[in-house]
């Protein structure tokens, strides 16, 4: 288990994970940001229902578990979000004919789920070993009222907020590979919130350098 | 020949087109197709508008009906929209429940509508924590070729615009609605969000107002909504690959541009329906 | 309670405002229909083939206030694979009505009315189409109305019809619809919404109901015939001759709009 201390004026709040936590799936692994909590698995390669071949690629499925009640509308908007973002990242036609599943389980909301969603995937897709081309983050910004630019803020901020978006980054040029938006903001609004998660996520990917050296380096 | 090549190769057969700043139908990379409106042709709905973009076709149908705000809310009418992919409109969709698009679908028209306030919830209330209107907003995909997303909130504000709610006032002695058909009013329309979609090809060209074929032929799709104060109401790009600053701000200019003839379109045919009437 | 976890949701319950209306302003007598339409004489129809691109054959029909919209997909590998019939393909009929077009507005998941429908109509469709020609598969038949006014049956039947024709899928003829109102002694041809469900003075009684007529018009062939209500067996015979004429006086229209669709796709040589 790894976890590091947000510096002095960081604009994230504490982050962990720890990775292979689950015997079942191939790949696992928990992501913490402040008090929001996500727990992921992932399985495959395996076999494809035929309905849902592609021949030339793996099928990748992605479930949103709510932590109470059934999956909703919102579920499964977020689920495509997560899903498209993964298969960019994934080298899915090095399995053709064969499917991936990843659940992810929320534990706790306060804020900022879908990033939280977003990091937890791409840890357990590491510990999966399944083949990547690149790496991604996901970062949550969200602007109050008097216009200032929160980045990872609390289900409290959240609600308070004018607007919010979520960005998951790309870990090769730290460009857009899916962003997610509610309320309303100007342009130079969203390139701030850019520039912003830009920056968070070079952290992010730090994080998740430093934590699969040392997981590995009590193993080899 | 052509046709041929089409089939067994299609990704190739755009790239061929792309490389000469074409499209298959003709069209350059940053033209849409022609965009056609219509409202208020079904009768039993309180508002109702089918636009087509190419032969894309999409048809809302708003009705209002009377319920108890909720008690968090007691000042706040609901607005309920829904998008449906029924197999009619195309045979990638199978009968049944929504499939994931058309639930993504829905869930963005409801962030665009909470977004950008294109109605205020408190314009719906009646009566304070008694009664309120609930708008459903029931959109239905009639022919899917591409660009689901544009169409979808293009018709859904030319049918709020067209939505006429009769009068309804509680009775001070009875507590019992009373509902005035004879006297219809307008909805208070705030913002006017238009949406704007772009595809992306072999994660660098970038074309707007795509087909069904170009949809899935593409890397990545990008969905931007714009008010007319050039707020954006969102800017949704679910995954697929990456693109930097630059390009994004590129396709939210295009977008601005593209919101002014949407607006025109729908004033222009507003006006005619009441000339008309 | 199931909750529908698919849709957005709106409250538990909510009421069409035209529940709070005073009752009176409903009942109504329909002594003469409105313009010039005698009792036997059907709406004029507008049909057009071919308006959606994504479909093999689609349809679109409007007669009065009422709007249905067709398309055909297939013949394709049928999905049921532990019925597959080897000697006959399957006609897979879907009828949806819009939550939008009736007066009270209608839920997503489909209810009795629109399975009943779907049947009604792949009953009548059948014998039309020449499924031995294609073993093994099925064809699909989604009717969306848009709007319902009334004979909702019968326009999708003669709507599918032309979607069907317009598909390039093999039928002996194609097949008409036709709805009547019986009231009493005098019966209304092709019934609005209002003359279809109004309450009538007469009540219910003797020679109350509502008969539906499907005819394949080169063979004066009946082939679905649908009647609720109570009639005396003479005005049953009167109301399906009265419908098989109503349905002779919809194929000059529906035979046009065919024609046009097919001279559309493949346009007669130029001399």
């Amino acid at each position: 288990f790894v976890e590091e201390r947000s510096g002095v004026g960081s604009v994230l709040r504490e982050y962990g994970s720890e990775q292979n936590l689950l015997s079942k799936p191939d790949g696992s692994a928990s992501f913490i940001q402040g008090d929001t909590s996500v727990l992921a698995g992932v399985y495959g390669p395996a076999e494809v229902k035929v309905s849902k071949e592609i021949y030339d690629r793996a099928t990748l499925e992605v479930v949103i578990q709510p932590k109470v009640g059934m999956a909703s509308v919102r579920e499964r908007a977020r689920e495509q979000c997560v899903r498209e973002t993964c298969e960019a990242a994934l080298l899915s036609t090095l399995h053709p004919r064969s499917s991936f599943t990843l659940v992810l389980q929320e534990v706790h909301d306060d804020g900022s789920l879908l990033s939280c969603c977003l990091n937890a995937a791409c840890m357990a897709l590491m510990d999966a070993g399944l083949p990547m081309g690149r790496l991604f983050c996901g970062v949550t910004c969200a602007i109050d009222a008097e216009s200032q630019i929160i980045t990872d803020p609390t289900a409290q901020q959240e609600k308070e907020s004018r607007a919010l978006m979520t960005f998951a980054i790309d870990s090769k040029d730290c460009s857009v590979m899916m962003s997610l938006t509610k309320g309303s903001f100007s342009v130079k609004e969203l390139q701030q919130c850019i520039a912003v998660s830009q920056k968070a996520s070079e952290r992010i990917f730090q994080f998740y350098r430093d934590s699969v050296q040392r997981r590995y380096s009590k193993i080899l | 020949m052509a046709a041929g090549f089409k089939t067994a190769e299609p990704l190739e057969y755009h790239r061929s087109f792309l490389k000469e700043n074409c499209r298959p139908d003709g069209r350059e990379l940053g033209e849409f197709r022609p965009t056609t409106l219509n409202t208020g042709s079904i009768n039993t709905a309180d508002g109702s508008a089918l636009v087509r973009i190419g032969n894309t076709t999409v048809i809302c149908g708003i009705k209002g009906e009377l319920a108890a705000p909720s008690t968090d809310a007691p000042d706040k009418g609901y607005i309920v929209p829904n998008v449906d992919l029924p197999p009619l409109c195309s045979s990638r969709f199978r009968p049944g429940p929504p499939g994931e698009q058309a639930q993504a679908a829905s869930q963005f028209i409801a962030d665009v509508i909470d977004g950008s306030q294109i109605i205020k919830k408190e314009d719906l209330c009646i009566e304070k924590s008694k009664l309120c209107w609930v708008l459903y907003c029931d959109i239905m995909c009639l022919d899917y070729d591409g660009n689901l997303l544009d169409a979808c909130v293009v018709t859904l504000l030319a049918a709020l615009r067209n939505t006429q709610l009769p009068t309804v006032t509680i009775n001070k002695e009875t507590d019992l609605a009373e509902v005035d058909i004879q006297h219809k009013r307008h909805l208070q329309i705030n913002k006017h969000p238009v949406a704007s979609s772009f595809a992306v090809f072999d994660d660098t060209v970038i074309i707007v107002d795509p087909t069904a074929e170009e949809e899935s032929l593409a890397t990545a799709i990008i969905t931007a909504v714009t008010d007319e104060d050039e707020q954006l109401c969102a800017f949704h790009k679910p995954g697929g690959s990456s693109l930097s600053a630059e390009k994004l701000q590129d396709c939210i200019t295009r977008a601005v541009a593209r919101h002014r003839e949407i607006g025109r379109l729908i004033d222009k045919v507003i006006e005619s329906t009441k000339a008309s009437k | 309670m199931p909750v529908d976890t698919k849709r957005v949701r709106g409250p538990d319950e909510s009421q069409s405002p035209l529940v709070f209306l005073p009752p009176t302003a409903q009942t109504c007598e329909v002594l003469r229909r409105p313009g010039d339409r005698g009792k036997g004489d059907v709406r004029p129809l507008f049909a057009r083939c071919g308006l959606v691109s994504q479909a093999k054959g689609s349809a679109y029909i409007e007669a009065g206030n009422t709007k249905i919209m067709c398309s055909v997909y297939g013949p394709r590998e049928t999905e049921r694979k532990d019925d597959t019939d080897m000697k006959s393909g399957r006609l897979v009929c879907d009828v949806r009505l819009a939550p939008f077009s009736c007066q009270k507005r209608g839920a997503w998941i489909q209810g009795s009315e629109e399975r009943d429908l779907s049947l009604a109509l792949s009953e009548s469709m059948q014998p039309g189409v020449c499924l031995h020609r294609y073993p093994r598969s099925q064809i699909e038949v989604n009717v969306m109305v848009l709007e319902n006014d009334g004979g909702v049956l019968a326009h999708a039947v003669t709507c599918a019809s032309m979607a069907l024709a317009d598909a390039g899928i093999e039928m002996y003829d194609v097949v008409l619809g036709c709805a009547l109102r019986q009231d009493g002694d005098s019966c209304l041809v092709d019934p609005d919404f209002s003359e279809e469900r109004g309450s009538w003075q007469a009540g219910y009684g003797e020679n109350q109901g509502r008969v539906t007529v499907a005819l394949l018009p080169n063979f004066n062939q009946v082939s679905g015939l649908h009647a609720d209500g109570e009639m005396r067996e003479d005005t049953l015979t009167a109301a399906v001759r009265t419908c098989m004429d109503g349905c002779h006086k919809l194929y000059p229209v529906v035979q046009q709009a065919i024609l046009r669709a097919v001279k559309r796709k493949a346009p007669p040589p130029e001399k």
